[in-house]
């Protein structure tokens, strides 16, 4: 019995009947064809489908899509605004924060929730929030950099 | 001829647009018309005969197209090995064969039983679990050295005592004990190099079709070498046509040597598209990558190291036992011995040395390459036994690698360094990288320190100085060696009419950053704008020919490639120009992106050059118009990056829990067109070598169940398990390809792991601990119970 | 040995139907940790020495594994009212069960020991209080 499901993904809003046990990273990957988002493993450890769901980071494999309804959701393709790239993604390029590019998304979605909630972390507080996002490439030394840089041009940008 | 200083700067990374906003192209994220979806079904049982495989209920759930097992593969090669290795006594390796699906029998946990393709992936899925086997479990080993034992379960019926091959090479065996005989003290180790999961975190994906009017196949596939691919699917598994398929490798999410080999799914989802007519995709998901990706290390080893008085080293003995898996993965047999004992020299002026090692078959998933190789397992061999060694003679470990170092030499002025085990290094400076490595950990103070440290904390320093063998390689010397394959790269530069340049290359970017590097060295040389270069690579349609991306090849070796086309393209212009100015070919020079006549104002810009190629109106009579070049490059040697690593950590007494407080890494890759992205590399080999010395390794159970197949089992380095990662430098070019590069991708992995667990060896042992040896990893559990 | 009774004791345990003398088929459903699934498979009494001890021996199939073991149940008077039970067994994991699920096992297995001495124990007040 396939269920019907309203969600508002990066500002648009979509209507589609899913199976119930359709994950909601396979909902934004297969129906809705965002493909950043991406999926690492099959025990939401590695963190590379992470999204904000109503504006927390939420790994996209831990619900089921019926679960979203009503809800709002941002992938790494909704993190730019009006082509204006996010401090974080400018960071990460920046800092050479990224290698094979698979974990990147999820990596930024997380370190974007952290900004939110602390926008003055120092390097401890860092790894602490990324702790359930793993990287195969960067041994996170230029992630953390690359947090540490959005984290000052993100203040400067407020402070202006 | 660099002429816009692109060459050595930290140019920001021109393929991260795509990766930071979500646009990446990864295998998985491609759907093709009509695409359907393939699961397998799996062995649950490390050896069992299969009696019987019901598909009947499966076939006709929802969605089913198709159901395949071995038996419909009875007829279909299996997956060859591209690197042959010999007995001693010359006869060939034993080569059972791999099949696409198990026949008759399966050999280890995870191994492909039967293949469903559906037209939704969950309908696969649910179809596959419907599919009734029936097995006779048999029993099993997965230890190399009990697998070699006399009486161990048979992984293959047809290879006696489960050896696939056992190989020596170096000085001869007698004259290396005389020499342990007559030294003055002799080391000896006993250890296990445990086996990792090499862990991509894009898990391994493939999408295959047919277009049936036109005879072609397309795969898609997340590979490091989509033509070595290509190669041995077309001509020694299916048997097509290799000018009708088509293999792509586009955006690949990490590799690190597990995604070079050539799996059965690839080959088996290309004879799936043709029988079914119908595009056919598969993804691992991580539990099944933990169990079918190549694993990589696992060596039983016994070292033994004669020192004479003065501390020198006099002779060094090895028998390793190396873990093959199952089945013969695609370099499997040439990881323990021409990447492994071909390194026993390692930095130092050992005059005998002796490595033997016998290769065995388990019941457990292949083993191959992951980063670094065979030198991880020989750094690991020889650095743990110099600090051994060090202790066991009461000598400072940095004295003692000083004592045995090659002495520097810059391989033009000086020759080359003949090893006793066949290779011979290009240049080296191994002082130079211990001296400064030494300084920046401020050695001295440190052992300052930890003599004076009196609240009782373990802290320790553990140094690993390495060599490796990068740039592979030079195809007549490992074709002797029992290569397959040559093991050149191929650059095309193609300049448009308008001056822009597309550049292809055979080596393959996976977070290496070629789009980026390579485009560095063409704009640099041309001196031409890096917006005015595009590289292309990971399509056999558009690529010549290419032999991929691994053993740190593709700069010293796919860059040299392009390097020569850029020489050709040059020679060319000059041709061009001479023509156009009247002047002499010989009179032109080019600087600075334009062609001059010698000793006069008379010039030609790049672009007005390419567009005379292509519009060719006043044009030399003889030459062809266009240019466009494509050249292949052979490297006459291996390159041998060098460095130092150390660790310093901080061990705790009451529970064994070893905090890693500072690391640096001091390497030497040659010249350095990015530095930003070599330390990028270094910095992720360096956690992936503290992943094995403190959190990795598959646990099989007596069974041969890998117990810890998932992320919430298998301890992959977190961002808070680590500090930040201090790097140094020292230059020492590679005095034999254009470029002067060594290689980058696996210097991290490769000296670090000796340096983590000598730390704290020296932690345990400045602490008063009598210990020779924890094994890896060095959990608190571990290091609690060796100091207990 | 009746299945009514033993479907009821065995934790997990939705169907189990005599196909011999001295085996059965079941369906179970399990969930270990992160796994949990429906098994299908046999069990067994073999070594029956009634009413002293007995080995039970099962052998179970599922999309997440396989699991056999064989279990020894001895049973000893200690006086009238008491019988004391010995229960040793080794159980045998393969596929995901043994992967993802190992890590729980010795929990779980507690917990379905514990389960079923309740079982047990309510089915023995029950038959005291039909009798009575």
């Amino acid at each position: 019995m396939n269920i019907t499901i309203n969600v508002k993904v990066n500002g648009v809003k979509y209507s589609n009947t899913v199976e119930p046990r359709l994950l909601l990273v396979h909902y934004l990957r297969d129906v809705l064809r965002l493909t950043g988002t991406h999926i690492g493993c099959d025990t939401s450890n590695c963190g590379a489908c992470t999204i904000h769901l109503n504006g927390m980071a939420t790994k996209s494999c831990t619900l089921l899509a019926v679960q979203a309804d009503g809800m709002e959701i941002t992938t790494i393709e909704g993190l730019a605004k009006d082509d204006q790239l996010h401090p974080l993604q400018e960071a990460f390029r920046e800092c050479h924060g990224l290698q094979c590019g698979f974990c990147t998304p999820g990596m930024i979605m997380t370190a974007a929730d952290l900004l939110q909630h602390n926008p003055n972390p120092n390097e401890e507080e860092i790894r602490t929030a990324l702790e359930g996002n793993l990287c195969r490439c960067t041994g996170y030394h230029n992630i953390v950099k690359a947090v540490e840089f959005a984290a000052t041009k993100m203040k400067k940008e407020v402070a202006v | 001829m660099s002429t816009n200083g692109l060459i050595g700067k930290s140019v920001k990374r021109v393929e991260d647009k795509r990766f930071i906003t979500g646009r990446g192209k990864y295998t998985d994220d491609i759907i093709l018309p009509g695409q359907t979806y393939a699961a397998f079904l799996r062995s649950p049982f490390a050896h069992a005969k299969i009696l019987e495989i019901t598909t009947e209920a499966a076939k006709a759930m929802p969605g089913v197209i198709a159901i395949y097992t071995g038996e419909d593969l009875r007829e279909v090669n299996g997956v060859p090995c591209g690197w042959q290795v010999n007995f001693k006594d010359g006869t060939t390796m034993k080569e059972p064969k791999h099949p696409l699906l198990a026949v008759d029998k399966v050999r280890h946990v995870g191994e492909a039983v039967a293949i469903v393709i559906a037209d939704t992936r969950e309908h696969a899925v649910d179809a596959a679990e419907a599919i009734m086997v029936d097995y006779e479990d048999l029993s099993c080993v997965i230890d190399p050295l009990k697998a070699a034992q006399p009486g161990a379960p048979l992984v293959h019926d047809d290879v006696p005592g489960n050896v696939c091959f056992d190989w020596n090479l170096g000085n001869p065996p007698g004259e290396v004990d005389e020499a342990l005989k007559n030294s003055a003290h002799v080391t000896t180790l006993e250890f296990v190099n445990q086996r990792l999961v090499p862990n991509a975190i894009e898990p391994r994906s493939y999408n295959s079709s047919y277009d049936e009017a036109n005879d072609r196949y397309t795969l898609y596939t997340s590979t490091q070498n989509p033509h070595l691919i290509r190669l041995l699917m077309c001509a020694f598994v299916l048997g097509i046509p290799e000018h009708k398929v088509r293999v792509v490798g586009p955006d690949v999410g990490g590799g690190f040597g597990s995604k070079i080999f050539h799996y059965t799914e690839e080959a088996l989802l290309t004879w799936c598209s043709r029988k079914t007519r119908r595009p056919v995709k598969w993804t691992a998901t991580r539990s099944e990558s933990f169990v079918t990706d190549a694993h990589g290390r696992d060596h039983v080893t016994k070292a033994e190291m004669g020192f004479d008085n003065e501390g020198r080293i006099t002779a060094l003995r090895v028998k390793t036992y190396a873990n093959l898996g199952a089945y013969l993965s695609t370099f499997g047999s040439c990881v323990p011995t021409y990447l492994h004992g071909t390194l026993m020299q390692g930095l130092y002026t050992t005059p005998k040395i002796n490595i033997d090692v016998t290769a065995v078959f388990s019941h457990s998933t292949p083993v191959d390459a992951y980063r670094g190789a065979g030198r991880p397992e020989a750094t690991y061999l020889l650095e743990r036994l110099i600090d051994l060694g060090a202790q066991e003679l009461n000598i400072d470990p940095a004295e003692l690698r000083f004592k045995n170092f090659i002495p520097p030499f810059d391989g033009v002025n000086q020759p080359g360094y003949q090893t006793q085990v066949a290779l011979q290094y290009d240049s080296g400076n191994y002082e130079g990288v211990l001296k400064k490595g030494l300084e920046m950990a401020g050695y001295e103070n440190f052992r300052n320190e930890q003599k004076a440290n009196s609240n009782g904390k373990l802290i320790g320093i553990g140094i690993s100085t390495y060599i490796e063998a990068c740039g592979i390689a030079p195809s007549a010397v490992v074709g002797s060696l029992g290569a397959r394959a040559g093991l050149y790269e191929v650059g095309q530069v193609r300049v448009q009419p308008t001056g822009k340049v597309s550049v292809y290359t055979g080596a393959h970017s996976h977070g290496q950053g070629h789009e980026t590097t390579f485009a560095q060295v063409v704009a640099d040389k041309l001196g031409i704008p890096m917006d005015d270069v595009e590289i292309i690579h990971g399509d056999s349609e558009a690529v010549a020919f290419g032999m991929g991306t691994y053993g740190s090849r593709s700069l010293a070796v796919g860059g040299s490639a392009i390097v020569k086309s850029i020489e050709k393209i040059i020679e060319k212009g000059k041709k061009i120009v001479a023509h156009k100015l009247e002047a002499s070919a010989d009179d032109i020079e080019f600087a600075n992106g334009k062609f001059t006549v010698k000793g006069t104002d008379k010039s030609m810009g790049f672009g007005d050059v390419a567009l005379t190629a292509y519009v060719p109106h006043v044009y030399p009579k003889d030459l062809e118009p266009g240019l466009d070049f494509s050249s292949f490059y052979d490297p006459a040697n291996f390159t041998y990056p060098f460095g130092c690593h150390i660790a310093i950590v901080e061990v705790e007494k009451a529970t064994g829990k070893v905090q890693l407080k500072r690391f640096i890494a001091v390497d030497d890759v040659g010249n350095v067109i990015n530095p930003m992205i070599v330390e990028g590399q270094i910095h992720g080999g360096v956690v992936q070598g503290v992943g094995q010395a403190l959190f990795e390794g598959a646990d099989y159970d007596e069974n041969g169940q890998l117990t810890n197949a998932s992320y919430m089992d298998y301890c992959m380095p977190r961002a808070d398990d680590l500090p930040m990662i201090e790097t140094g430098s020292q230059v020492t070019p590679c005095p034999h390809n254009p470029l002067g590069v060594k290689g980058a991708g696996e210097a991290g992995c490769i000296g670090s792991t000796p340096a983590v667990v000598n730390a704290v060896l020296d932690a345990l042992w400045k602490g008063g601990y009598t210990v020779k040896d924890i094994p890896m990893p060095l959990t608190s559990e571990r290091v609690w119970k060796a100091m207990q | 040995m009746d299945e009514n009774v033993l479907a009821r004791l065995v934790p997990g345990i939705s169907r189990l139907e005599r196909t011999g003398d001295n085996t059965f088929a079941s369906t179970l459903a399990i969930k270990l940790g992160p796994v949990s699934g429906s098994f299908n498979g046999s069990l067994e009494l073999e070594e029956l020495k009634e009413p002293e001890s007995f080995v039970l021996k099962v052998q179970q199939k599922s999309s997440i594994g396989n699991a056999a073991s064989a279990i020894k149940i001895k049973l000893s008077p200690v006086n009238e009212q008491q019988t004391e039970m010995e229960f040793n067994g080794v159980v045998k994991l393969s596929g995901l069960l043994a992967s993802m699920g190992q890590r729980v096992v010795g929990g779980v297995s507690g917990t379905l020991t514990k389960q079923f001495f309740s079982n047990l124990e309510s089915e023995l007040e029950r038959k005291q209080s039909a009798s009575t």
